[in-house]
């Protein structure tokens, strides 16, 4: 069992380790994650959302569906959670 | 070789952490270690995130003060994309966050109920006394 465990994690690392290399510097301002839409989001937000923070602009004006979809989870995690934790009724269940 | 390492070595950081969390997660037999290694991981996932979107050389958070809210009102707001960080990350991350915290509560309720029927959380045990019950 240590042993699977310990030559899963040697495997992930390698693997990790190997991808580093075609990641961006750190801090680099081309890299790609932020030369696509970011640099959009980044001239657009306040004329287009009258929005000063941009981060709240793009969370719940441009991604408004994932924000909505996030809520949806949070509705299913609470639904489930009362669920299993509820205490059950006489003669209910086991 | 040294420069390669220190020029990303944000990246070192994180696989050292994500790799805590996955032996946690595989290697241990207590389910909370488990839970524990899974919230690690998640952890080393953020924040792996929010490096990518950091831009060196006076980039500031993407928050525009008063000034720049007062040029919009004149149409001639001119906004270096070079001077704030990349908010995309961030965003996405916030969402990220919350989906833990929602897992990591619904795990720990599914802990609360395997206690109860097995007066145990460890993996082996509880394997055990499935096999003894035959359930």
């Amino acid at each position: 069992m240590k042993v699977l465990a310990i030559l899963i994690i040697v495997l992930t690392g390698g693997l990790l380790i190997y991808g580093v290399e075609d990641m961006p510097d750190w801090g680099d301002s081309n890299s790609p994650a932020s030369s696509h839409v970011s640099p959009k989001y980044i001239k657009e937000a306040l004329e287009k959302t009258a929005t000063p923070n941009i981060v709240t602009a793009v969370l719940a004006d441009y991604r408004g569906y994932d924000t909505m979809g996030e809520t949806v989870v949070i509705f299913t995690a609470g639904i489930g959670c009362i669920i299993m934790l509820r205490k059950k009724r006489k003669g209910e269940g086991d | 070789m040294l420069e390669y390492i220190i020029s990303k070595y944000n990246f070192w950081v994180y696989i050292i952490l994500l790799l805590i969390g996955l032996y946690a997660m595989v290697g241990k037999k207590n389910l909370v270690k488990k839970l524990i290694g899974m919230n690690i991981f998640q952890s080393a996932v953020i924040l792996f995130y929010v490096s990518i979107g950091v831009k060196k050389g006076g980039a500031t958070v993407p928050i525009f003060l008063g000034d720049a809210h007062a040029a919009h009102g004149h149409g001639h707001a001119i906004i270096e994309v070079a001077s704030y960080i990349n908010p995309l990350p961030h965003v996405l991350m916030l969402t990220a966050i919350v989906v833990s915290i929602a897992t990591t509560g619904v795990a720990l309720a599914v802990l609360i109920l395997i206690f109860r029927r097995y007066k145990t959380l460890e993996l082996d045990e509880i394997i055990k006394i499935r096999k003894d019950t035959g359930v």
